[in-house]
């Protein structure tokens, strides 16, 4: 039963106990992982989306990255997330492209984005996918909104830091 | 007490007409101190209640919750059932894959579909991974607010290892929207399986260094036990679920009350205590997650190697009208999803109950004729999240 796992103890022997398990950890690897230095590392390059077999695919979900050459302004990434951020807005382009008549493409205000990734789910053309870059913060709400040619520069993101494990404990290197 | 008062009375009455000031004699209603704890006081989170105190002893206590309240029920019916994922993890950031868990099986009862087997494996383990996460969550608060820092910073830490584990899976470190209806969103990461154990059978070594630090450290035994006493009968009568019920001495888990998914494949113990005090309260949760370590272990063996992960639907699926009630066991007890549909593409009516608000009605009654310097540890017990309780 629950109750007779725990073991009764006196005072003295609970006090060292805790004391001997506290000072284990002064010879251990602190578990801290220092941020700006060190940087996590993910899997893949960011979450996508397969619409043939309608399966993500695993991966970060950080700032989106989109492709001019695939978008073909068809609004439902917009339609997606009206009921969620509406952060995503469409806007003319000055470029002309083939499959997108009518010029329009996604610009997305991350102040508003929750990274849900419903927007990737949606997009039936493999033109809007996400990344690893997270690191969006900027001075004024304007620098938030990113518009389709900032959109199209994939980030660079050089995370390596990982969650390591042995005897002496875990730590972050 | 009234004679010690009298006395009392009688120095003070003394003493100030000897400076020649007037003396009025208070009553009984007027010896009691009003204290209003919250809302913005960091023990209590965004809730508020009031107590009044004798002395030491509270006498009088009025939860007043309802400082988040946001309206997800009423919101829940603007968008359709894909849209309302997002929104409806908020109430609880840090048991996100719970609270959508419930909700993607009410919506397939109403959508009449079943989930790939794959599927069912992988989000019962993303399941089990957030409850730790939550669980750590919660005991770093309560360490801190009875003063173990200690407590505060190693929860607080291997939180980490699960938070990793779930962004390999999901992609968000606390807001994950995994869940969905027709399964999860994307399949588990190649590698996923090792690490993941790896991670589990550290993390059971560390809760033996807890056992050690915490629950066996005489400080906390003196602070929690034969404190706050619900027996089982007033447990029973106040409705209160999950930890907070099995720790009154009820084995009762919705994960083999009502096994969904793939719970009725698993072997594994409710664990219960029948000491019905703050250290059973707090003591459940712990086992909890000693016991979740195996089924998480449990569900890694039997996941299948491959297979569909989620079920193509298409993009704005419409429910069969009719109703239906789905719930599972979270952080804090039964989360269930009431959902009537009328056969358009948005829920007409979506009733979320949360293990939260059941518990807080215990409070006033544990609270009432404990002494003041024992709240935070009857408070904190509880398993209370202001949040998911406001909704």
């Amino acid at each position: 039963m629950a109750s007779s796992i725990i073991k009764k103890t006196t005072t003295a022997t609970g006090f060292i106990k805790a004391i001997e398990s506290g000072s284990k950890h002064l010879l251990l690897k602190r578990f801290t992982l220092r941020f700006p230095e060190q940087k996590l590392k993910f899997v893949g390059d960011g979450y996508q989306f397969d619409p043939k077999r309608g399966v993500g695919i695993a991966g970060a979900r950080g700032r989106h990255i989109l492709f001019h050459e695939k978008c073909t302004g068809c609004q439902l990434c917009a339609i997606t997330c009206e009921g969620i951020a509406e952060a995503i807005g469409m806007v003319k382009i000055s470029e002309k492209w083939k499959q997108n008549k009518k010029g329009i493409m996604p610009q997305i205000d991350y102040g508003k984005c929750v990274f849900c990734g419903l927007c990737v789910d949606a997009c039936p053309f493999y033109a809007l996918f996400m990344t690893n870059d997270f690191e969006l913060s900027s001075f004024t709400k304007e620098h938030l909104i990113y518009t389709p040619a900032q959109l199209a520069v994939k980030p660079k993101y050089d995370g390596s830091v990982d969650i390591k494990i042995d005897k002496r404990g875990a730590w972050h290197g | 007490m009234s004679k010690e008062y009298d006395r009392e009375f009688e120095t003070k009455f003394q003493e100030t007409t000897r400076l020649g000031l007037e003396v009025v004699k208070e009553s009984e209603e007027d010896r009691l101190m009003t204290l209003s704890v919250g809302p913005q006081h960091p023990g209590s989170g965004h809730f508020r209640f009031t107590i009044k105190v004798d002395g030491d002893y509270i006498v009088y206590c009025d939860p007043d919750p309802g400082y988040v309240h946001r309206g997800e029920e009423k919101m829940s019916e603007y968008r359709n059932f894909i849209q309302n994922i997002p929104h409806l993890e908020r109430p609880v950031i840090h048991d996100s894959t719970n609270i959508t868990y419930s909700y993607s099986l009410a919506v397939e009862e109403l959508l009449g579909i079943e989930v790939p087997r794959r599927g069912q494996f992988i989000r019962a383990i993303a399941s089990e991974l957030n409850r730790q996460v939550y669980t750590l969550y919660w005991l770093a608060i309560y360490g801190i607010f009875l003063g173990h820092s200690t407590m505060f910073m190693w929860p607080a830490g291997d939180r980490e290892l699960f938070i990793d584990l779930l962004t390999a899976l999901s992609g968000a470190r606390v807001t994950h929207a995994y869940n969905i209806p027709g399964g999860v969103r994307n399949d588990a990461p190649n590698g996923f399986k090792e690490k993941c154990l790896q991670y589990v059978k550290y993390f059971e070594k560390r809760l033996v260094e807890y056992e050690d630090i915490f629950y066996n450290n005489p400080l906390f035994r003196q602070r929690t036990e034969n404190v706050g006493i619900l027996t089982k009968e007033d447990a029973i009568n106040l409705g209160v679920t999950g930890s907070v019920l099995r720790a009154s001495g009820i084995p009762y888990d919705i994960r083999k009350v009502e096994p969904y998914d793939v719970y009725d494949e698993i072997d594994f113990k409710v664990q219960y205590m029948k000491t019905c005090d703050s250290f059973a309260r707090a003591y459940v949760p712990f086992l909890d997650m000693r016991e979740s370590c195996n089924i998480i272990k449990q569900l890694l063996d039997k996941m299948p190697d491959s297979g569909e992960v989620r079920l193509k639907l298409q993009s704005n699926p419409k429910g069969q009208p009719g109703e239906s009630y789905k719930r599972v066991e979270s952080g804090r007890g039964a989360l269930g999803y009431y959902i009537v549909s009328d056969g358009s593409p948005k829920p007409y009516r979506v009733k979320i109950s949360v293990g939260s608000f059941r518990n807080i009605l215990a409070l006033p009654h544990l609270l009432i004729g404990s002494k003041l310097g024992d709240m935070p540890s009857i408070y904190w017990a509880l398993n209370y999240w202001p949040v998911e309780a406001d909704r």
